[in-house]
This record gives structure tokens, sequence and C-alpha cells, in this order.
């Protein structure tokens, strides 16, 4: 057996040396090349049945025009493991030439690994992207001030609320108070008290570094009045507006206003609470439910037009193992017109990041009242900050705030200071 | 002996009673399960464990199924899990053979390096696996891509390991003084006789490819090519919200999934039958 | 015969990997020396042997190379220096309190999990062997949460187990707040009795496969004897199932210390706080969630370096005497 041992270590370590040696070595195409050069391109968007309609008609109607430059489009899933499946797929240098479910807290990460391409190096990149966004994409360009990603569409988070579940609890179901933090407090104690729902919210309690997107940040967006997580490499939320919110959502632990326990399924969907904060994605699957919206609560009460909330944007990266990144941009900038822009919208209901919705799709908000709001909300709206180690920063928040908020341990003003310690010193890393 | 009578009839039945009852604990999640994918509407209370006749409905299988197409789907479950039983069976039992009765140089290290593949997690191999297959051995979006890290389970061979360990050894020593070779002595009298382990090795081997989800998910990026777990997974995370019970739905794909496993177990599990297997050394 | 000396013919606790002198005490020719008295085993071994060494040996080479370097995972053709940095990234693991702690919850989990495994699953083999109504059924049924898929029996569980759940429910004012799942205290015996019931049937169907195999004149030996029940089976059966009582201690061990899925799903993230961290589960988080590659194998050597001696050490105590 010792012998045995020995070999397996000797084995080992010749192993890795050998696998060591074989990686690297690479192609040295100038990057002026590839980028002027046109030919057929592959793009992954993402599964939920109506982005693939749009999907599918956009390749439809470039490849009408362009025979020579035809795209072929591949739906991935979109779940929490995507960002693994790209991440593997860029060391294993094959990621199509655009990917339409980037999220934005991975894109530092690709930029790291060498997977995407600088936009910014194309002689209308920013200017493009400025154009279409307007102010707000300033937010998602990386830290040497170029876009690594396009930014494409967001889902403004609101406070959606059941009627029915309101008008059992004895509250106006038209105009439910729900400005402050003292109105939401009282809304959500009558709701539970009157057992109208077992929970007044709901949000996902478990540990997963996106959580803290639902519950924290779209409030802290509004209270701090747009502020990120982390501006000019410090962490911003050990303020009082963080410290605010934070209260606030003990406050809603502590009260059992919110379940403390992951649910599997939908809490709103099944009657199981009365709010819950979501973004127009969900207009459709709520659909049966009578339901309403209002926009995220702060604690002294802003106007709707001056409230701000998360983004939840899902961006386009174009990456570095594209060949026709000519192609690909030409597309890119194709599938993010106006008119493809307005297909976006009509078919999914989520908002492409474009400045002023509203005045650019008239005809559809008056058609569809419903996603209006959300239309005026991307106006202002934060998104998840562009640093690096974005992931670990989401991780230590989240992991902190479990301990803190949801079951109440230790005081929360020196945990959100120990927690933006630590992140000051992640996002300073290379 | 005759004090022996009375008491077995009572210990049987206690014995059967306890029996009885752990086995329905252990059936609950499948019950749970199945009543979940029949319901119309989610009931997540407890009165929602009893399959009430008035919210019993087949549509969470017709949903799932204009979701992902089940038929395609559980046809590459059936060739990823079927090709990886059957090469771990073939190669397994040769190795476990080799490993518990034969000495050869090597034997040792074999053994150590079973052990240790056991003991590595997947999660560490998992991206340089993949890089591996898709990058240098080119096998993204295919059947081998998939099966190649799961066609020999260490487990199976473990398992053939201890089982010819069990097997007396004068009998493979009787057939060598006769005169046998080791692939005939490995034939004819080795495989009959651990019958019972190539069973067990079969189902045990059976449910890790036909349950595994973040290889396939990973390495396959067509939908048509997917095994049936992820499909369902994928739907789990994403899909579902669009459905009228999407909880149903998911529960019903898992429902699929998990019947042809259980069938399979029904079938077999009566080859487990009370056949003591005769040593073949009298006296 | 009586059960003592049949015992002898049955497998003794003395088999090992080892290999033993030639018989009859002639002198090996060169070609036995070198590869063993039966050459034919290396024949047999070869394919699996080659396909270890074609899928495994890199991605288990390259994990450990990681380990040692200050290295990431780039696109192809891009350069970035990885520097060695010798055990650095040991230290960052081992200095780091969530990851210590990851090791303790697998302790946690195994001392709960190994014995009541081996106890229940024995036990359960033996009574199904032995009944005669209802075998099918019975068997069926230990073994389907085995082979029902996670999403689904999670489901039950958490169902079973929240805050409103049948067990609170029974329990009333004895019920723990947070519950069971979400309690630091409770979340990791939580995951472990989920986990010893799910994987049951798995180890009973070893038992069962194994008592099969001990041959029938061996407990008639026993009953001539006189031996009463309970000698009967501490002197026949459990001897005789003695290597399949390895294998489960050792799968049982592997698989506890690699626990992923279960705290991935049931506390979704790892409970609050890291409550219901494994090893693998961080291994998971930060080398593919985060990014960081090396310090995922910075923990996976050392979790297999830890696997590895306790099945070691738990061979050395089921093969003594």
């Amino acid at each position: 057996m010792k012998r045995s041992i020995i070999i397996l270590i000797a084995a080992l370590a010749t192993a890795s040396m050998l696998a060591a040696c074989g990686g690297g070595g690479g192609s040295s195409t100038q990057a002026s090349d590839k980028q002027a050069a046109k030919g057929p391109i592959t793009i992954w968007y993402s599964n939920n049945p109506n982005e693939v309609k749009w999907g599918k008609q956009v390749v439809a109607a470039w490849n009408a025009n362009h025979p020579d430059e035809k795209v072929t489009g591949q739906e991935i899933p979109a779940g929490r493991t995507s960002e693994e499946v790209i991440g593997a797929a860029i060391t294993a240098g094959n990621t199509p030439d655009l990917i339409y479910n980037t999220a934005s807290v991975a894109v530092p990460q690709f930029q790291k690994q060498g997977g995407l391409v600088d936009l910014s190096t194309f002689p209308d990149g920013a200017k493009y992207i400025e154009s279409r966004t307007g102010g707000a994409a300033s937010q998602y360009a990386s830290v040497d001030g170029d876009y690594y990603q396009l930014p494409w569409k967001s889902n403004p988070v609101m406070l959606f609320y059941n009627k029915a579940i309101m008008r059992k609890a004895g509250i106006d179901p038209e105009n439910p108070p729900l400005a402050t933090y003292d109105e939401f407090l009282a809304t959500a104690r009558a709701i539970v008290k009157s057992k109208a729902a077992k929970y007044a919210i709901y949000p996902s309690p478990s540990s997963e570094f996106y959580q803290s997107w639902f519950d924290f940040y779209a409030l802290y967006a509004a209270e701090s009045g747009g502020k990120l997580l982390v501006e000019n490499g410090a962490a911003t939320f050990a303020d009082t507006a963080g410290t605010s919110v934070a209260e606030l959502w003990r406050t809603i632990y502590a009260e059992k206003l919110a379940g403390n326990e992951p649910y599997t399924g939908d809490a709103f969907l099944d009657g199981l609470t009365g709010m819950v904060l979501a973004g127009p994605w969900a207009i459709e699957s709520y659909g049966k439910t009578d339901w309403g919206v209002a926009p995220v609560p702060t604690s002294a009460g802003m106007k709707p037009e001056e409230t701000y909330t998360f983004a939840d944007s899902k961006n386009v990266g174009m990456y570095s193992s594209s060949k026709n990144q000519g192609t690909a941009w030409e597309f890119l900038k194709f599938s993010t017109s106006p008119e493809q822009d307005g297909a976006l919208l009509e078919t999914t209901g989520q908002m492409p990041l474009r400045a002023d919705l509203t005045k650019a799709y008239p005809e559809y908000f008056t058609k569809h009242p419903a996603y209006k709001m959300f239309a005026e909300q991307a106006n202002r709206t934060v998104d998840v900050p562009n640093v690096s180690n974005s992931v670990e920063v989401w991780q230590t928040f989240r992991d902190a705030w479990t301990a803190a908020v949801i079951f109440g341990e230790g005081d929360i003003a020196g945990a959100l200071n120990d927690v933006a310690a630590s992140i000051d010193k992640l996002v300073s890393q290379q | 002996m005759s004090d022996m009578q009375p008491r077995p009839h009572r210990r049987r039945i206690l014995s059967m009673t306890l029996l009885m009852l752990g086995a329905l604990v252990f059936l609950f999640p499948f019950y749970y399960m199945v009543i979940g994918a029949l319901q119309t509407k989610r009931d997540p209370s407890l009165s929602g464990a009893i399959p009430w006749p008035s919210n019993l409905t087949l549509n969470n299988f017709l949903d799932i199924n204009g979701a992902i197409n089940l038929g395609r789907s559980l046809l590459n479950s059936g060739i990823f899990t079927g090709v990886v039983v059957v090469c771990t069976i073939f190669f397994g039992v040769l190795a476990g053979y080799a490993l518990a009765t034969l000495h050869f140089r090597g034997r040792g290290l074999l053994f150590a390096v079973v052990l240790l593949l056991q003991a590595v997690p997947f999660q560490l191999l998992m991206v340089p696996l993949y890089v591996l297959l898709v990058r240098d051995f080119g096998l993204g979006d295919s059947y081998v891509g998939m099966i190649l890290p799961f066609a020999i389970n260490s487990v199976a061979v473990l398992i053939f390991r201890q089982f010819f360990l069990q097997v007396p050894q004068e009998m493979f020593d009787a057939a060598r003084i006769d005169g046998a070779g080791e692939f005939r002595i490995l034939w004819s009298i080795a495989v009959p006789l651990v019958r019972p382990a190539i069973l067990t090795a079969a189902l045990v081997t059976f449910i890790g490819p036909w349950n595994e989800f973040l290889w396939p998910f990973l390495i396959t990026k067509k939908q048509g090519m997917q095994p049936l777990a992820v499909a369902v997974a994928n739907f789990t995370q994403t899909g579902a919200g669009f459905h009228a019970n999407p909880m149903g739905s998911i529960l019903a794909g898992s429902t699929v999934l998990a019947v042809p496993a259980v069938v399979l177990f029904i079938v077999f599990q009566r080859h487990f039958a009370e056949t003591h297997s005769s040593t073949g050394v009298k006296g | 015969m009586s059960a003592k000396t049949s015992q002898s013919r049955g497998p003794g606790p003395g088999r090992t990997a080892a290999a033993t002198p030639a018989p009859g005490g002639r002198r090996w020719s060169r070609l036995e020396f070198a590869l063993g008295r039966n050459p034919a085993g290396l024949l047999l071994s070869a394919p699996y042997a080659l396909f270890v060494a074609a899928v495994f040996v890199y991605p288990i080479g390259l994990g450990v190379w990681m380990s040692f370097h200050d290295s990431f995972f780039t696109a192809p053709g891009v350069d970035v220096p990885q520097p060695f940095v010798g055990l650095e990234n040991y230290a960052a693991v081992l200095s780091n309190p969530a990851v210590r702690a990851s090791f303790v919850h697998v302790a946690e989990f195994l001392v709960i999990n190994v014995p009541l495994t081996l106890v229940f699953s024995l036990l359960l083999a033996t009574a199904l062997n032995n009944v005669i109504h209802w075998r099918g059924f019975l068997r069926v049924s230990y073994y389907v949460p085995y082979v029902t898929a996670s999403v689904a029996t999670i489901t039950v569980w958490m169902f079973m187990f929240n805050s409103g759940g049948i067990v609170n429910q029974i329990l009333g004012p004895l019920a723990p707040d947070p519950a069971w799942l979400v309690s630091k205290i409770w979340a990791m015996p939580s995951i472990a009795l989920y986990v010893t019931w799910k994987q049951l049937g798995f180890f009973i169907l070893l038992f069962l496969a194994a008592l099969q195999n001990v041959p029938k004149e061996l407990h008639e030996a026993a009953a001539t004897d006189g031996a009463s029940r309970w000698q009967a089976y501490k002197a026949v059966t459990l001897p005789a199932v003695r290597p399949a009582t390895t294998l489960v201690v050792l799968l049982a061990i592997i698989t506890g210390a690699n626990l992923f899925t279960e705290p991935y799903l049931l506390t979704g993230g790892g409970g609050p706080n890291g409550a219901s961290t494994t090893p693998v589960f961080l291994l998971y988080q930060q080398g593919i969630q985060q990014g960081k590659p090396a310090i995922a194998s910075a923990i996976g050597v050392l979790l297999v370096i830890g696997v590895l001696i306790i099945t070691y050490g738990s061979r050395k105590l089921t093969e003594r005497d």
C-alpha cells in the first residue's frame, strides 16, 4: 500500500506538470482584422419562451437580407447556472459570437478571463451605446471606461400587490398606503393580522449571491436616490440609507411578516404572500391574479417620479472567440435598433435599455397601460456595479445580511461596516 | 428447539409492521410527487397531500411535454444511461475480478486509483474536463462527450471487487489446477456467482447518469440532445413561470423521470430472490 | 461441521491488496516477477486504467497544479502570468473561517450519517431478505427515495420540515425556531437525516446482494449447533458480509465528505451565513461562481487528503481481528 501511494503521488506530480504545459498558446490574428471580418455568426439567447420568439424573428429578419452573413440562434437555459456555462465555454473557446443573456454581475469575471471583446474599440462603439441608452449607460462601463457589454434590457423592480388580499385585509385595493416605511409596515401588519395571507411579502431568504438584489438593493436604490452598492472603489451602503433599509427588513423578519425559509414555488402566485418585489417579466405569469403595482417604499416617502430601483438588466456581450466581429457588431446594432427594441417590447414586455421609452413607443404604452409604469421607472434604475470580484462581493454581503437581518443576530450598523470593509478590499484587488 | 415456535410468529408480525411503517415513510415522497403532478392548482397546505378528485388533472404532463419534448429527452437519457451501464458492467466486472482475485503488478496502485477517483469531487474536475473534452477531443454536443466521464463507474468497480472477495478463493484455485485459463474461469465461474452484484451494480450505475444534470447540461447546448434530467432542471429554473401550475409541471417532469427507474427496479428485484449460492465445494 | 470451522472456508478478513508469495515456494520466473503471478489481471483491468488515464489524469493533474499557482481559467490565446505561489493558497484556505466551518459541518454530518446508514441498511437488508410476503413491494419502497429526483424529494422534505409542516405540528411547542433547515444548530443534522433517508436504498441493495451470497450451509450449520438467532447472526452473517460492510462504510464516508447537492438545494446557498456549507459547496461557490479555481483546487486537495485519511482509518477499524 505504501509503495502504491508513493507511485500515485509521483504520477500526480507528473500529470500536473504536463497539464500545466498543455495549456496556453493561441492565435495572433490582429484585432482590427477580426473587427473587419464578415461572415456567418452564432448567437445565444435565453430559453424564456417570449425571448425565443423574439430571437427567432430577429434572426430571420437579418438572414433575409444578409445571405452571406447568416446568423444561427440557439437557446441556452437562463438559470442560475448560465454563468457557469458561459465561463466554461470561454475557457474552452467555444463561446458564440454574441450572447443575449450576459449578466452584468458576470462581466468583470468574463473580462478578466479575456473572454469579452471591448466594444469601445469599434469606431462607433461607445457612441452607439451611449446614444441608445443615454446617461444610464455609464454604469455599464468597466473600470477602464470601456464597454465590454451592451446594456440591452431591464426589468425594473417594483412592488406588486394582490388586490384581493388587500381587500380582505381591509385596505383600499386601488391605493394601498405603501409609500413610506411606516405605511408599508402598517399595511404589512394588517395583511398578516387579518390572515388575508400568511405573509405580507416573501422575498427569497436563501443565501445565493444574487438574492440581495430583490430585497435590499431595490430599496437601497430608492432610499439613497440612485446610489450603486460600490462607487469609486468604495462601498456606499454603510450609511444612513443602507442602515434604514436593513432596519426595515429586520423589523419585517422579526415580526414574521416575511418567511425566513426558502419556499419551493412562487409565493405570490400561490397566495402565500400579499406583496412581491418583481419586474415586468412577472406580469405575464401573474396574469390571472388581480394585481396592482406601486414603486418601492422609502423611509420618508418619495414621489414616484423620483424613486429609483434595481434594474435587473440582461445585456449582450461579444465574445473573444468570435471570428467575424464585423458581422457581429452590425447584427448587434440591428437587433437593438428602434424597430427591434419595439419588437422586444411587444413580444416580451421587458424594457429595452433605451432612453425615454414612453416617448419612443407611445402606441404600445397606450395599448398596454400596465407596462407604462415600468417604462417610466426604467429611466431611474441602478444596476450591479462593474467591479472586480463582483460575485464574491455580493456573496459576502448576502452572508452578512442573512445573519444580521433575516435572523436578527448582532447589531446592524456594525455588520454593515464590517461588510463594507471586506468589500472595499475585494474591489481593490485586480 | 420446541420453545422457538410461538416466538417467531410474534416477532415476525412485529418486524413486518415495522417494515411496513418504514416503507410508508420511504414511499411518501414519491406519492407526494405524483399527487403534486396531478393537481390542477398547487396546494401547499397539509390537505394538499390528499388526492381530492376535484383537483386532479393530467394537464401538467401535457404542459411540460409542450415545453420540453419528453419523448426525445427520454430517448437521450436512455442512450446516455444505457451505454454507461453496459460499459460499466462489462469493464467493471473485468477490473473488479482482477483486483479481487488476481495478483498482478500494479494491483495495489490501481485500487488506490479507484479510491482516489471516487474521493475526488466532480465539481473540481468539471471545468478542466470540459475543456479537455470540448477543445482537445472535440466532443462538444455529442453523446460520446456526455458519456465519457461516466463511462466506467468506479463505485461499480468497488462493488464488483468486494463481491469477488466474498467468493471462496478455492473455487478459482480448483479450476486453475484443472488447467482452465483465466478468461474461462472468469466467464464460467466468476460471473454466474456474482449475479446479484451485477444486478446491484446495474441498478446503482443506472441512477447516476439517469439523474445527472450538471455534466450533460454543460456539454450540450442543443436542446434536442439533452437528457430528461437536464430538461426538467432547465424548466424548473426558467420556463416554469409562465405555466398554469408551474410546480405541478415540474413534479410531472420529475415523475416521468422517476418512473422508469422504479419500474426497472421492480422488474429486476425479483432476481434478488433467495437463491443462496451453493458453494460448489462440497464437504 | 461447526460454525467456526465453516467460517474458515468463507471470505476471511485478511484479504488485502498485498501480493502473496508464489505457492509451493518455487522461484518466480522473470516474467512472473515483472508482471505478478496472474498477468492476465493486467489485461482485464487495462480498459479501466486506460479510461482513467485518458479522462481523469489531466483534470486532476491540472487541479493539483492550480492549487500551487495563482491561476484562473482564461480564454484560449490569452496569456496571463500564473506565478507559482507555493502553499499560499493552502494557507488562505486554512485560515478562512468559512472553510474551517465547512469541514466541521462535514464531520458533524459523517458522525450522524455513517453509523445510522450502517445500522439501518444492514438491519433493513436482513429483514427484507427474510420476509416472504410483500417482499417486492417492501424492497421497492425503500429504494424509491434513492431513485426519485432531488427536486421532488426536496420539495417533500421542505414541506414536512418547514415551520408549519407536519413535523413541527407534531412537536408543537418543542419545535425549534428558526425552523430546522435554517437553524444554525439543526441545519446540518437535518441534512444528515435527509441524506441518510435518501441514500439508504442504495446501501440496502449492497447488503442485500451480499446476504444472497452467504452460503446456506453456514446458516444450517449454526442452527445445528444450537446457536440462538442473535448468536448465529453475529457468528455467521456479520463476518460473511464484512466486505460489504467495509464497502458501505467507505462509500458512506466518501459520499458524505463530497456532499454538495443537498446543501445547494436544501439550503439554497449554504444556509444563513453559511450554517450548512460543505467543502465541496465552497469549492463550487469559489471555484465556479466566483472564478477562483486555484483556491477551489486547494480546498479540493485538502478534502481528498482528509477523506483518504479517514477511509484508511476506517478500514483499519473494520478489518481488525
